[in-house]
């Protein structure tokens, strides 16, 4: 194998159907940099729902009885209803809250609105039991077991409200998969068209090849080349591009969510360990549709 | 060299085959025309000597391969072996004569150093020597035959086939062309040289296989073209 010839004859197929070609790899690096957006968010939701769960608690709100009366939970009501809660399945840890207690953890969250802590009144605020689960899953029973029984005002789940914002995430996910797949439909189907015709221009040298006696190697893999390059030169587009809209776009959109704290930042970390699936599957998926059509379409 | 034994071939869009129970034996280092009407079978004769097409019934050999059993992977071993010259030259227009003839050297992996020896010695033999850089277009049909003469035979085949490689010509290059495929068959490579002109087939006085419908109906060792056509 003569790597100076084949790789010659790769250059001249591409440039040979320039307009082609460009359209075969800018399809290809959308349809890659859509895969890589798709794959970023899939890390974001992780990341968020490891550290999320881990800081959500379920609220087990007790009485009026209790909240006014019973500052330390040493009433028989609360303390059995805090060893309950420690001896369920699930349950990490249990915190007793007191309306003292909620009542400075509401001002120190309002402390920059000074008119809201005017009107609130420590009365308004009743006193809790706070529960880390050790698997969020678990919600569901306690709720269950708990909700109606004396002393216990209701049951609430912070986590309800994550899991409608990992709803509409994983929404955004998907839809990012299905134009990626829909994308990609169309880069293979430019890929297997160029294909064709680089063989259909390129028809009297295949026909020169085959009857020389030039292997099936020698015949097709400058095809495949042009394919597995545009694959590659692909996905080289589709990283920068993520560089490029992770700098220009979510960095600046985002920064006040990142400042907060609220959804983990996109590192370049995170852009290059995706970026070697987006090379591998531009240049594997590139190489079975260039081989598909040599199989389908073009005689050796 | 060659050996076909009872081979008939039909093709699946035609009713009549267009080789009919045909034996016949080229043996090495011998020239030999293979002639016939229009449609008699020639090409198709060639084609599966070159296993371009399978034989429906019967065995093709050329030298030790059995073509028709050959695997899809060892069909480049024969093709190696065999070189072949068509009526339309079939050279690459965008490719200089010594490209061209590289070529075929170029992607069977034939090494650099290899090519930049053996290319100019047979450009010499087919009398191209101060032509190795024109393009095609730049020369008469005759000097295009001899580049595809040229390009068929740096490999040094053990066989060469021609359809019709006079076909385009006029009399004299054609003549030209016959003294090199002479040439050619004189370093012990066998020649079959499909063709319907009288006159070379007249003039050179070689064996004569004829075909009539797919049939063989002559074989002569010293043969003229025939006076019942
Ligand atoms: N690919 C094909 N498919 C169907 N029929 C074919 C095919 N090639 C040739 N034939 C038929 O086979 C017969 C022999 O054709 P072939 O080309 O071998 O003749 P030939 O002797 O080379 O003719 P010519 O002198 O005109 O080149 C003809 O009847 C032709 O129509
Ligand atoms: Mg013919």
């Amino acid at each position: 194998m003569r790597a100076s010839f084949v790789f010659s004859e790769v250059v001249t197929g591409l440039r040979r159907n320039v307009t082609m070609t460009v359209a075969m790899i800018l399809t290809t690096a959308i349809s890659l940099g859509l895969l890589g957006g798709g794959l970023l968010v899939v890390r974001t939701i992780d990341r968020m729902q490891q550290d999320y769960y881990q800081r959500v608690e379920t609220v087990v709100y007790l009485s009026a009885d209790i909240s006014a009366n019973d500052p330390g939970c040493t009433s028989s009501t609360c303390s059995a209803l805090r060893g309950q809660l420690e001896s369920a399945p699930g349950v990490q840890t249990v915190i007793f809250e007191s309306r003292q207690a909620a009542f400075a953890r509401f001002q120190r969250i309002f402390q920059g609105q000074p008119e809201l802590l005017q009107l609130a009144r420590p009365e308004a605020l009743p006193a809790s039991l706070r529960v880390q689960l050790s698997d969020p899953a678990r919600f569901p029973s306690i709720a269950k077991a708990f909700t109606g029984r004396p002393g216990v005002d209701r049951v609430t789940d912070q986590g309800e409200y994550l899991r409608q914002l990992f709803r509409a995430l994983d929404g955004l996910r998907n839809a990012t998969f299905v134009i990626a797949l829909i994308q990609a439909l169309a880069a293979l189907l430019l890929i297997s068209n160029t294909i064709q015709i680089s063989a259909f221009t390129r028809r009297a040298e295949v026909g020169v090849m085959r009857l020389t006696g030039a292997s099936r190697w020698y015949t097709q893999l400058p095809f495949l080349l042009e394919a597995v390059v545009a694959g590659v030169v692909g996905g080289v587009l589709a990283i920068v591009g993520l560089v490029i809209g992770k700098v220009a776009f979510v960095d600046r959109v985002l920064a006040g969510v990142f400042e907060a704290a609220i959804v983990p930042r996109i590192g370049y970390a995170d852009i290059f360990s995706v970026a070697p699936i987006l090379l591998l599957v531009g240049a594997s998926v590139a190489a079975l549709t260039g081989y598909l059509t040599l199989r389908l379409y073009v005689r050796t | 060299m060659i050996r076909l034994e009872h081979v008939s071939k039909s093709y699946r869009t035609s009713t009549r085959p267009a080789l009919d129970d045909v034996t016949v034996a080229v043996g090495k280092g011998e020239f030999a025309f293979l002639i016939g009407p229009s449609g008699s079978g020639k090409s198709t004769l060639l084609r599966l000597l070159l296993r371009e097409e399978v034989a429906s019934t019967g065995d093709v050999y050329v030298a030790d391969l059995n073509v028709g059993k050959l695997s899809q992977r060892r069909i480049p071993q024969l093709r190696q072996r065999v070189g072949c010259v068509f009526q339309d030259f079939r050279l690459l227009g965008n490719k200089t004569v010594t490209e061209n003839v590289a070529f075929a050297l170029e992607v069977i992996g034939k090494p650099r150093h290899t090519i930049r020896k053996v290319v100019p010695e047979v450009l010499e033999l087919v009398g191209l020597e101060g032509k190795a850089d024109r393009m095609p277009h730049e020369l008469s049909g005759g000097e295009q035959q001899r580049v595809a003469i040229a390009r068929a035979f740096v490999n040094r085949p053990l066989v060469l086939l021609a359809d019709e490689p006079t076909g385009n010509l006029d009399r004299d290059i054609s003549h030209e062309i016959m003294l090199l495929l002479e040439r050619v068959n004189r370093t012990g490579t066998t020649v079959l040289m499909a063709t319907h002109d009288h006159t070379i087939v007249d003039s050179m006085r070689r064996r004569v296989v004829e075909l009539h419908l797919g049939q063989l109906v002559r074989d002569e060792s010293r043969g003229v073209y025939g006076v019942s056509r």
